[in-house]
């Protein structure tokens, strides 16, 4: 088991530690609804450093080719993402963010449960050299939808894109304008000491600390998916409707997804979403049912603070993709109706 | 002392009984008030939702009467001992969180009308529930 560089900080703000991938993290503070409130109306900052941060040096064109998205003709600093590694069945390998640092050096954020399988399929597939930064640095997302006043009041400019900055004395590796909630921010990578320094000032400013439970209902409003629950080895972008690629360019499993654009999809994923009122949460392989046809399985679902109702993901067959239509998701023995829907929620 | 602490963080008040599945029963001539500990409040994390049982409804100890969903899982809360359900906590269909704020008060789920008042000695006193939270969290 792995544990956050920053535990001993969270501790002290209360921080609720449970295990996420292998990882003891920070799971809530508060109440997952109040950070996740504070993201959608002011700002929050997150503990991302279970995620995996990995360097790559060598050839452009051998990683190009590893990447769906075209890598090779963005701009130096640069973030190109979200994107995927595909195997040649064009299942996920793993959905990532990349940068271009140089047209020889790149960086990786992969899943936390994917680390370790990226740097071996990397070695695997390409003469790049990896280098694993995770345990040299720690991460931090600070996201919110006034997160500018913040930012700005810490004196941590508004920056798109900075490599190997200063910031009280101290050595920033990476600030990035990016996240995963919807709303605007920053992810920051840098030495526990100054991320812990980062979010002191956060703290003293008003920014509330957010664990990752909160992080979990952020991400499915916006409908983004989460490895291991809502994409696998087993599914393509197509059926996970996740437009990571881009055609014009060759990459591993891009065959098998030309191929699967001209038959067509078996099943999609889809958007549900629970009468007001209704507190019961879909589990992760219920079933999605109409009249006592299953049409699909449950793969993520929570509860709204913002919307206050239960939202979901799945997949279905696609003949029965009927957006608009009320389904039934059978929770416990009992059938709960949900309305199938585009994302995202909010 | 009114209270124990368990493990830093857990409290268990002496006031009333417990049992190993984490309810409380907080009796009152023949009227047991029930709901979860603290500990069960804890590790569900943030409840979203509960399931009320029906007023009248005879009950046995150990039924299953309600459902806590929590972010979580969803648990099942069984009645400590056998009875009549009389009375439900309904500000819980709009505010299941109150069950996080305050477990052992505003948080309360269902009270019964205790048939068997022998059942009660089955339960778990507070410093017996205590010695098992400390072996379900390593303590001892």
């Amino acid at each position: 088991m792995f544990s956050t560089p920053l535990l001993d900080i969270e501790l002290k703000l209360n921080a609720d530690i449970g295990e996420f991938a292998g990882w003891q993290m920070p799971m809530k503070y508060t109440s997952y609804q109040e950070e996740h409130m504070a993201v959608r109306s002011s700002a929050a900052f997150f503990d991302i450093s279970h995620m995996g941060r990995l360097k790559v040096s060598g050839k452009i064109d051998e990683f190009d080719y590893l990447i769906a998205k075209n890598f090779k003709s963005s701009q130096n600093n640069k973030m190109v993402g979200p994107t995927a590694f595909l195997n040649d069945k064009a299942g996920f390998v793993d959905d990532v963010m990349t940068y271009k640092i140089s047209d020889n050096e790149f960086l990786i954020v992969t899943n936390a449960i994917n680390r370790e399988k990226v740097i071996n399929w990397i070695k695997k597939n390409s003469s790049l050299d990896v280098e694993d930064l995770t345990f040299k640095y720690v991460m931090i997302a600070i996201q919110g939808r006034r997160v500018w006043d913040y930012i700005e009041k810490i004196e941590l400019q508004p920056l798109e894109f900075k490599l190997n900055t200063k910031f009280l004395g101290e050595d920033v590796f990476l600030v990035s304008r990016s996240g995963w909630t919807g709303e605007d921010g920053v992810e920051v990578w840098g030495t526990p000491e100054v991320i812990a320094k980062i979010i002191q000032r956060l703290v003293a400013r008003g920014v509330k600390p957010a664990g990752l439970i909160c992080r979990d209902s952020i991400r499915q409003e916006m409908g983004f998916v989460l490895y291991g629950e809502d994409i696998d080895e087993n599914i393509t972008p197509l059926e996970a409707r996740y437009w990571v690629f881009s055609l014009d360019k060759d990459f591993i499993g891009k065959e098998r997804l030309i191929e699967q654009l001209k038959t067509g999809v078996d099943k999609v994923r889809v958007g549900l979403k629970l009468k007001k009122g209704e507190r019961s949460i879909p589990r992760k392989g219920n079933k999605i049912k109409i009249f006592d046809k299953e049409i699909g399985y449950v793969t993520s679902s929570t509860f709204s603070p913002y919307l206050n109702r239960v939202i979901g993901m799945g997949y279905i067959n696609s003949k029965h993709a009927l957006f608009g239509y009320s389904v039934d998701i059978e929770i416990r023995n009992k059938l709960v109706e949900a309305k199938i829907q585009d994302f995202p929620f909010i | 002392m009114a209270e124990i602490i368990v493990g830093g963080k857990y409290r268990i008040l002496r006031d009333r009984y417990y049992t190993e599945t984490d309810e409380w029963v907080l009796i009152e001539n023949n009227i047991g008030t029930v709901g979860i500990t603290d500990y069960a409040q804890k590790k569900l994390r943030d409840i979203v939702g509960v399931e009320l049982p029906e007023i009248g409804r005879e009950v046995k100890a150990g039924d299953a009467v309600a459902v806590v969903e929590s972010i979580k899982a969803a648990a099942d809360i069984y009645s400590p001992l056998s009875g009549k359900i009389i009375d439900i906590n309904r500000k819980l269909v709009d505010s299941p969180e109150l069950i996080n704020k305050d477990p052992y008060g505003d948080g309360w789920i269902f009270k019964i009308e205790i048939s068997n008042k022998n059942e009660i000695e089955k339960l778990l006193s507070a410093e017996k529930y205590s010695e098992l939270i400390k072996q379900k969290e390593g303590l001892v």
